[in-house]
């Protein structure tokens, strides 16, 4: 009898993993943590992500100098809601916002981070150093108004998008931009070395623009070591950057290298609106502004128009000009008409298969169509058909049809009896997941292996001796 | 908490009251004068603000003469450029939270220069509320549609009731309850039956606070969490409402009045006359001429 190991990895594309501020940051080592907490703006960033609950807390004992027992703070919650308690302070601990501190009387309570209390208090009080390239900068006779900046920024922003499906030419956006694209695995390289689309770039496409760019920055913020970038340096920049005022123009005098070398960046991004390479200025665009506050789970794109207009027979009008939105439209329609100015497509169960081939899950679609809707639809209840929605869930569902499991496959046994044996051990074990008396094949799981693999053992040695 | 992203409006109604505030002043014992009141707002305010990016506020000072926004301010272009060039040597604070503090400090200075002399002692609290109100119906009109501003008052009191207002108080207290916006009250020194009433009709928190000078403590600890996470929170105890009515002719709270029958207006005395409907009430002058209807017209009391 031999066993043979069968492992059926799911064959489709991955959901594409979006994290949070929160979750990211807990990716980093303590050390870094510490010293990003030197900077106010990052401070305010870390308090907005956090739980209700532990905003609540931290407020409470921001005004408090001595550590809080551990005790009064759970007093503060009321019993039914101990959970709740219990997840606001292990986010607390694990951002290290604050530490265990024992009291005079041995007892164990809390202390907010001392860094953090002061850069919080700062931001919120005043005092302290000023942030910095917030100085006042001479009048600008270029000065742009907030209606361009926007422009500016979604069609740089644009551009990367392009670069990603391969529309535009490939020196579109520069090396360091497409390293990183690649490197989120949104890209590969093909056979002959150049990036092309992944699974995973079909579902950035149909994330909204706010949650566009925060990806992609933490994608970057990944490589940024690499490329001898600061980390610390370049968060507490983006953070900064993610806190100043919409059309106000800040100096970049104070910055060291690397700042400014990140600064190129998020110019190519279209993060930042900078005339010329020298110029000793920047405006932060719409893109940066509100950037730490991560994924939105928002219900409108906020940088975007919508145009789409979804009927309940299926089709689907996109009133836009842009080349990039009617190909991601195309993803998962069936286009029927073009004109200048607007785009007709169609719902069918081919084009949804075709994008749940891709990897595209029922689910970002929706939220796609959602979030783009023009204003006219808004007004509606739910702004999607139900007829519609649900149909694409329906035909996501239609290849769902298997479930894989992991097992192991016990055949070629000698006697029936010997296979009887093992069958009965492996039910009574609760392993067992599939039999046949004919072929005298089993198959357990690959927990019970180990078990049923050790029985088998002994089983054979008592007929031999 | 699902819904933490939507963001939250509070209107601040701060109770400046030049008397009151003066008295304060001249006992100062442990009181806070009016400005280092404003700090411990501007500080709340600010904490509202930080709590998340969509989050909005806005401050209405209730003085004896006039109510006055302090944030928003309709601001003309020119004293836009002026606050701006003076905001820009600033200190580590927040840009957004410094210029609301701003726009704060200066209206509230205004505002008292404006007023110097005080033509009677009530506070406009009711045409403040109500001001606050017609922002918030404003402020959800503009918002996109299938989008909601959660939005919640937050009287901050220090002069007495003024029972002239009791009716407008009321008209305003309903509205707020039929648009399901919550009034929160922190009073600074007298228990006032009206606020109360509006607290625990619109389903707010009411609180006198035992120390005026840990006011900010109070205000981050109970009025700055949303409605939604109160549940969670152990907060003070709620009070017995007195929920007296002040009568029309005298404004006196009374336990036991007349009613007018046809419209519901109350009073401590007797009068023939409804002083608001002007309905004249038939006494039971002649009652051994109809005595049939003598029960029907009885009912006609005042």
């Amino acid at each position: 009898m031999r066993f043979s190991n069968f492992k059926m990895a799911a064959s489709m594309g991955e959901k594409l993993k979006c994290r949070d501020l929160h979750g990211y940051l807990q990716t980093l080592p303590s050390s870094v943590l510490d010293r990003l907490y030197n900077h106010p703006a990052t401070c305010l960033a870390v308090f907005r992500e956090l739980p209700t609950l532990a905003k609540h807390y931290v407020t409470r004992v921001l005004f408090v100098d001595q550590p809080v027992l551990k005790t009064s703070v759970e007093s503060w919650v009321q019993k039914s809601h101990l959970a709740n308690h219990k997840k606001a302070i292990q986010v607390l601990s694990d951002l290290r916002v604050w530490q265990d501190q024992t009291l005079p009387g041995g007892l164990p309570g809390w202390q907010l981070n001392t860094i953090f209390r002061t850069n919080l208090r700062i931001t919120l009080l005043g005092g302290g150093k000023p942030w910095s390239g917030t100085g006042k900068t001479a009048p600008d006779k270029n000065a742009k108004d907030i209606e361009s900046l926007s422009k500016y920024a979604l069609d740089r922003w644009e551009l990367v998008l392009h670069f990603l499906v391969g529309s535009k030419g490939d020196d579109s956006v520069s090396a360091d931009i497409a390293h990183v694209l690649v490197h989120s695995g949104l890209m590969k390289q093909n056979e002959q070395g150049k990036p092309v689309i992944t699974p995973s770039g079909f579902q950035f496409l149909l994330l909204d623009t706010a949650s566009q760019v925060w990806f992609f920055m933490l994608q970057y913020l990944e490589t940024a070591e690499s490329r001898g970038l600061n980390l610390v340096d370049a968060l507490s920049f983006l953070f900064r950057l993610s806190f100043s005022s919409f059309g106000k123009d800040y100096s970049c005098e104070s910055m060291n290298e690397s700042q400014l070398q990140f600064l190129q960046h998020l110019r190519e991004l279209g993060l930042v609106f900078q005339r010329k390479r020298k110029s000793m200025r920047y405006y932060p665009t719409s893109l940066a502004i509100n950037l730490a506050s991560g994924v939105t789970n928002a219900s409108t794109d906020t940088h975007r128009e919508g145009f789409l207009v979804i009927e309940t027979n299926h089709r689907v009008y996109a009133y836009t000009e842009s080349d990039l939105q009617v190909e991601i439209l195309g993803l998962f329609t069936q286009m029927l008409y073009r004109f200048p100015n607007l785009s007709v497509g169609m719902v069918t169960r081919e084009s949804i298969q075709q994008a749940v081939s891709f990897g595209i899950t029922a689910e970002q679609i929706l939220h796609y169509l959602r979030t783009n809707t023009h204003p006219e639809m808004r007004s509606k209840v739910p702004i999607i058909p139900p007829t519609i929605s649900d149909q694409i869930r329906l035909w996501e569902l239609e290849r769902d049809r298997l479930s894989f499991q992991p097992g192991v496959v016990y055949n070629q046994f000698l006697s029936s009896q010997d296979f009887e044996l093992l069958r009965d051990y492996a039910k009574d074990l609760g392993v067992l997941m599939l039999d046949n008396a004919v072929t005298r094949t089993l198959v357990v799981t690959t927990s019970g292996h180990d078990d049923v693999k050790k029985f088998w053992r002994r089983q054979k040695k008592g007929q031999q001796s | 908490m699902a819904d933490e992203s939507e963001g939250s409006l509070i209107v601040v109604v701060v109770d400046v009251n030049p008397v009151w505030w003066g008295l304060q002043d001249v006992k100062n014992d442990k009181g806070l004068t009016l400005f280092e009141c404003l700090d411990h707002i501007m500080t709340f305010v600010n904490s509202h603000l930080m709590m998340n990016y969509k989050n909005r506020i806005a401050v209405i000072a209730s003085h004896t003469n006039e109510s006055r926004f302090l944030y928003p301010v309709q601001e003309s272009p020119a004293t836009a450029e002026d606050t701006e060039g003076a905001r820009h040597v600033a200190d580590g604070k927040y840009e957004h939270f410094a210029k609301v503090n701003d726009a704060m400090q200066d209206e509230l200075r205004q505002l008292l220069f404006r007023n110097p002399t005080v033509v009677h002692t009530d506070t406009l609290l009711a045409g403040s509320l109500a001001t606050g109100l017609c922002y918030i119906h404003r402020i959800q009109k503009e918002c996109a549609a299938g989008q909601q501003i959660k939005s919640r008052l937050l009287v901050i009191k220090a002069a007495d009731d003024s029972a002239s207002q009791y009716m407008n108080f009321m008209n305003v207290i309903f509205t707020a309850q039929k648009q399901s916006i919550p009034i929160d009250a922190c009073i600074l020194e007298k228990d006032s039956g009206l606020l109360q009433q509006a607290c625990d009709i619109t389903g707010g928190m009411y609180l006198k606070i035992p120390q005026i000078s840990g006011l900010l403590q109070y205000l981050l600890w109970v009025f700055l969490p949303d409605p939604s996470l109160r549940d969670t929170l152990t907060l003070p105890p709620a009070i017995h409402v007195d929920y007296r009515a002040a009568c029309f002719c005298h404004r006196t709270l009374i336990d036991i009045g007349y009613v007018c029958s046809v419209c519901l207006s109350i009073f401590c005395t007797y009068s023939p006359i409804c002083s608001t409907c002007h309905t004249a009430f038939k006494l039971k002058t002649a009652p051994v001429l109809k005595a049939k209807k003598k029960k029907k017209s009885a009912l006609q009391t005042s």
